[in-house]
């Protein structure tokens, strides 16, 4: 019981095993294949941009993982600078979505098929 | 056994190229690439049994592509049940090795990672925009669960407030303001758009390859990471620019008197030793010192995630804030001029306008016939 109760935090300065930090890049690639299948092959354009925030969010916890690993601080700040990349990709994301849907009435990315070379 | 100092990427490096032929390490010179490649054997299988892996990655693939939008729902269903039994057995086969090796997670570690996925299969598979997004709101969730298990708790709550606060209502705004003519509830009334994936099978299986790659590259060269380095020797560096909290925290303890302090050096930072955590009190009446040695410490004398964290952000990379504030402004700059509407009016309109604004010439004559 007291391994359930303990948050990993209490016992922040120890040093953790590496099969923990497999089991968290584990998670990380699978979120970060997860978005990669989703902006493949969603056609809705907002979906396919939700999916681009999917793969950062495993980035940012492979990075908090790394961090934790080496007892070091980097990984963290480096999550800030994600979450800033972030807000920027979604608004520009966001507006350019705005700006097609406009267009063309459609959300969709086939709509702008003629773009192709 | 002594290994070489190895750098994470080139352990990864020299794991992805050797792993093919398992003959490469005999014809090779280098000794760290041996190194790697014997103690990357042993890592991977101590961690997780490669069939175990592989099988995890085919279960999920199979199953990401089925979930995917179609117009069977009896197939998503389907795939969806094997997702989720792709995430059974990665949880039994990471949590058994890691047991055996004796360094597992916590507990909360699986709910919050079965949750995550979960959400976010679902999320990439609904057919509606508006629950996608909500999906990831439950997603970006259990990510902070898990991030409050790596003790960052800073970023935990960041990624609520802008995560789930202002970049998904924002997401949620744009879905609202783009609808597309309203459907009923039935899927199958469903926009073509929404309602069939592009591509499912190949999508998949490319991409859960590419997972199993990166999950062996990663467990490969995981054994080679560079330890820890000294928790107390980071700490007490930080501590060294906190003289304010250090003192607070000492006369709290009572381990302070009124007229003692924590001794300032010369550049304003605390004489805490970086390596023994000796901590100088200096009576500023009498002008003496004495030692506070790191087994007399408070409980609560230390460094928080905050104080860590704020320290590295603006001491060891302030230039990528500066650097993150011009993306945040282009950004802004760009979005505004994307969004903004064109909007053509008529010539008389624009006439009636200029004449109300008095910007035509019928004012200026006017003006001449008064004068």
């Amino acid at each position: 019981m007291d391994a359930v109760l303990t948050l990993a935090q209490l016992s922040f300065p120890e040093p953790t095993g590496d099969a923990m930090l497999a089991h968290y890049l584990f998670v990380s690639a699978a979120m970060f294949v997860i978005g990669l299948v989703g902006f493949v092959t969603r056609k809705n354009m907002i979906v396919m941009f939700l999916c681009t925030e999917l793969m950062f969010q495993g980035a940012g916890l492979a990075l908090i993982a790394f961090g934790r690993h080496h007892l070091g601080q980097d990984g963290q700040t480096f999550v800030i600078f994600v979450l800033c990349v972030a807000a920027a990709e979604a608004a520009m994301a966001l507006a350019l979505v705005v700006l097609l849907f406009r267009h063309r009435e459609s959300l969709s990315a086939e709509a702008w098929k003629d773009l192709q070379g | 056994m002594n290994y070489p100092p190895h750098h994470g990427w080139q352990v990864l490096f020299w794991g992805c190229c050797a792993w093919p032929a398992s003959d490469y390490s005999t014809g090779g010179t280098n000794g760290s690439r041996e190194h790697v490649l014997s103690f990357g054997r042993r890592t991977v299988e101590q961690i997780i049994s490669p069939i175990a892996l592989y099988s995890v990655c085919v279960l999920g693939g199979l199953g990401v592509a089925l979930a995917l939008p179609r117009r069977d729902q009896r197939l998503q269903i389907l795939g969806g049940i094997i997702f989720a039994a792709a995430l059974g057995v990665a949880a039994l086969a990471l949590g058994l090795k890691a047991s055996e090796a004796g360094g597992l997670p916590n507990f909360f570690f699986y709910p919050f990672a079965i949750v995550g996925l979960g959400a976010s299969v679902r999320m990439v598979t609904h057919p509606r925009p508006v629950y996608s997004a909500l999906y990831f709101i439950l997603t970006i969730i259990a990510s902070c669960g898990m991030y409050l298990l790596l003790s960052a708790e800073f970023m935990a709550f960041a990624l609520v407030i802008i995560y789930a606060g202002a970049i998904l209502i924002t997401y949620l705004f744009v879905i609202m303001l783009a609808m597309q003519a309203p459907t009923s509830t039935k899927e199958e009334l469903l926009d073509e758009t929404d309602a069939v994936a592009r591509e499912p099978v190949l999508a998949a299986a490319l991409a859960f390859i590419l997972l199993g790659l990166l999950t062996t590259a990663m467990f490969r060269g995981i054994g080679e990471v560079h330890p820890a380095g000294d928790p107390r020797t980071a700490q007490n560096s930080v501590l060294q620019y906190l003289p304010a909290k250090v003192d607070k925290i000492l006369r709290r303890a009572d381990m302070i008197d009124e007229d003692e302090r924590v001794l300032r050096l010369a550049d304003g930072t605390a004489s805490v030793d970086a390596a023994t955590g000796a901590i100088t009190i200096e009576n500023t009446d009498l002008h003496t010192t004495r030692l506070i040695t790191a087994d007399e410490w408070p409980e609560n004398l230390g460094a928080s995630n905050l104080d860590r964290l704020g320290f590295n952000l603006m001491h060891d990379h302030p230039m990528t804030i500066e650097i993150a504030g011009i993306i945040l402004l282009m950004a802004m700059l760009g979005a505004t001029v994307l969004a903004r509407k064109h909007t053509e009016f008529e010539d008389d309109l624009k006439a009636s306008h200029a004449r109300r604004l008095g910007l035509d010439g019928s004012v200026n004559t006017n003006a001449g016939g008064q004068r």
